[in-house]
């Protein structure tokens, strides 16, 4: 699968392509100059000078509310499932949005299927646009996940000076790139070698967060961080559960009914939040975590142990750094990380 | 691919009073064919759909052995329990599972067996108990150590009395709070380990009950020589899913959905670990 290059007069051709065939999702410039991933009508919407964008791609793939099941209560009980078959590219977003894809992707495949996920994950096209330009609260470097990859996408982009270089990584984004032969010309040696210096350049703008992963999955791993560290985090944390939102790879969710007409309802999903004090809680009473602390050690515990990361793949920090611009608390990711190496929160 | 959050449809065939707040369901797949295909084992669950009230995990009370229908033993509490005591004989109901491991039994077969209860912590049990005596040769004894809160709380009285009465099975029970002229054991369940002679090398343990009184039991047990992987044991937790998606029931490194619900306390005292207590 060798590399090509979309000039840059084509690149909106390219774009009008995709547009014809699937609902196509990319960053776009909202009022106030934010970057939010969503659908676009042309071309022209594409925002291609972002940083990052304010949320993941997850709510794409695991809507925040979405319907799982329909029933019918009228006469003979009926269930059925409902499921969204839209084909969509996601185009130009960023590579540690695409790792947490990946990571999504081991969470709800696996020996059981999660349909509503894989009904979207199979219809979705992935074209990573690499990074040369990460926000101050970037760590996409720490977190394996950027800022080019080497893995996990359907096509990467990295824009050069005249022109995008797309790189191959699986049989979708060959079809894709094969079914546009006319738009690529094949890439020379100069153009590889531009793509690697603009990555080895990236890796040189990274700001003050760093989250200390190695130390933090070690400790955590084999149950060595002081509990103060978790009383700490805990008591700053406002428990409003942005964090887990924001997070490209958190998926926790919960499940409710609810009546549409008389007779009918509709069963949905919904995004919830392991930090939330009700989020295991019983009929009971009886809550396995009842406080802030237990609860913040449950969520870094998932995040980065190695005993999870076995079971997804990698551990499920991307370093995207959404976490460091929502949290109001100052309990994110590389502040958590940092106090679980020191032993204290910074 | 079969869809894991569909439920299968199922009436509730009889429902039986066990205690003021807590009734057994019995309930029947509707489609022949997936009643055919729907084989469980003691120890998994079910997560039952009131429609409109939600859904919500059950342990099997049930034994499969040689039956086409399903029992949960329910306590009214929440909304869905709530609305599923509503619903009388003939309801509609929907079922996903079985769901979970189970407990062992080939594997502990020529041992001693101590089933301690607690409260509705005996509904979990009572498929094996059924299916250990069922094939008692198998096995060196049978105990069975069960507790209350007070007499009214006790379920399976019919059961309990065959028990009591049932050769090769010893069946003590005890309540917390004696009242109604109860003039059995009183005092926690762990209290009735002191009146049953154990041969504690050759004796594999199932507990299971309220969270507090696996902790006594549990630490009971440890002090009369019980090995780690000689106790068994079921946790609950408010399981969404059932399938390791939502993550309501992760305890440390694992999911009690799938991973369990069925742990040693070898295994427990592993995740406890994890989870900071």
């Amino acid at each position: 699968m060798t590399a090509r290059v979309l000039p840059l007069n084509r690149v909106d051709e390219f774009v009008r392509r995709l547009l014809a065939a699937a609902e196509v999702i990319a960053p776009r410039r909202v009022d106030g100059g934010d970057v939010f991933y969503g659908p676009i009508a042309s071309p022209g919407e594409v925002a291609w000078d972002y940083s990052t964008a304010v949320e993941p791609l997850k709510r794409f793939l695991l809507p925040q509310r979405e319907p799982i099941l329909r029933f019918s209560t009228n006469g003979k009980l009926e269930v059925r499932p409902e499921y969204d078959e839209t084909e969509r590219v996601f185009l130009g977003v960023r590579c540690c949005d695409v790792t947490g894809v990946s990571v999504l992707d081991a969470m709800f495949g696996g020996e059981i299927v999660d349909p509503y996920y894989m009904a979207r994950r199979e219809r979705s096209t992935f074209i990573a646009l690499t990074c040369q330009q990460p926000d101050a609260h970037c760590f996409c470097v720490c977190g394996d996940a950027g800022p080019f990859l080497k893995t996990g996408y359907d096509q990467q982009w990295t824009a050069l000076k005249d022109g995008m270089l797309v790189e191959v990584g699986s049989e979708r984004g060959e079809a894709l790139a094969a079914a546009n032969e006319d738009l690529l010309l094949p890439a020379q040696m100069e153009h590889i070698k531009e793509r690697h210096r603009l990555a080895r350049e990236a890796e040189t703008r990274f700001g003050e967060y760093h989250a200390y992963a190695a130390a933090a999955m070690r400790k955590l791993t084999t149950a060595e961080v002081a509990d103060e560290v978790w009383q700490q985090a805990a008591d700053r944390c406002i428990e409003c559960g942005g964090c887990t939102f924001l997070c490209p790879t958190c998926s926790c969710f919960t499940v409710t009914d609810r009546w549409e007409a008389p007779g009918r309802g509709v069963r949905e999903r919904h995004w919830d939040a392991c930090l939330y004090s009700c989020y295991s809680r019983e009929a009971s009473g009886h809550n396995p975590r009842p406080e802030g602390a237990d609860r913040m050690r449950g969520r870094f515990f998932h995040k980065l142990s190695h005993q999870w990361a076995q079971r997804n793949g990698r551990h499920a920090c991307v370093g995207c750094g959404r976490c460091v611009v929502g949290c109001m608390a100052w309990s994110h990711m590389p502040a958590v990380s940092e106090a679980i190496r020191r032993g204290a929160m910074p | 691919m079969r869809n894991p959050y569909l439920p299968l449809v199922a009436t509730i065939q009889s429902v039986k009073e066990e205690t003021y707040d807590t009734t057994t369901f019995r309930l029947k797949i509707d489609d022949p064919k997936e009643r055919a295909a729907f084989t469980y084992r003691p120890g998994q669950f079910v997560e039952v759909s009131v429609f409109g009230a939600g859904e919500a995990p059950f342990c099997l009370s049930s034994s499969g052995h040689g039956r086409d229908t399903l029992d949960i033993t329910v306590r009214k509490l929440g909304r869905v329990t709530s609305a599923l005591h509503a619903l009388g004989e003939g309801g509609q109901v929907g079922v996903r599972g079985p769901l979970g491991n189970w407990f062992p039994f080939e594997e502990v077969a020529g041992k001693h067996i101590l089933f301690i209860g607690g409260g509705l912590g005996l509904a979990p049990l009572r498929p094996q108990i059924q299916d250990v005596y069922r094939e008692r040769d198998r096995f060196a004894s049978i105990t069975v150590l069960y507790g209350a809160r007070t007499p009214q709380d006790l379920i399976y009285r019919d059961e309990l009395t065959e028990w009591q009465q049932a050769e090769g099975m010893k069946c003590l029970l005890t309540v917390d709070v004696a009242t109604d002229g109860w003039e059995g054991n009183v005092g926690v369940v762990g209290t009735l380990l002191s009146q049953v002679k154990l041969d504690v090398p050759q004796t594999v343990a199932f507990v299971c009950g309220p969270p507090i009184m696996i902790r006594f039991v549990v630490q009971d047990l440890v002090s009369l020589g019980f090995g780690e992987d000689a106790i068994i044991s079921t946790l609950e937790r408010h399981m969404r899913c059932g399938i390791g998606k939502c993550n309501h029931c992760m305890m440390g490194d694992k999911y009690v959905c799938l991973d369990g619900p069925v742990f040693s306390y070898r295994q427990m005292k592993a995740m406890t670990e994890l989870e900071g207590e």
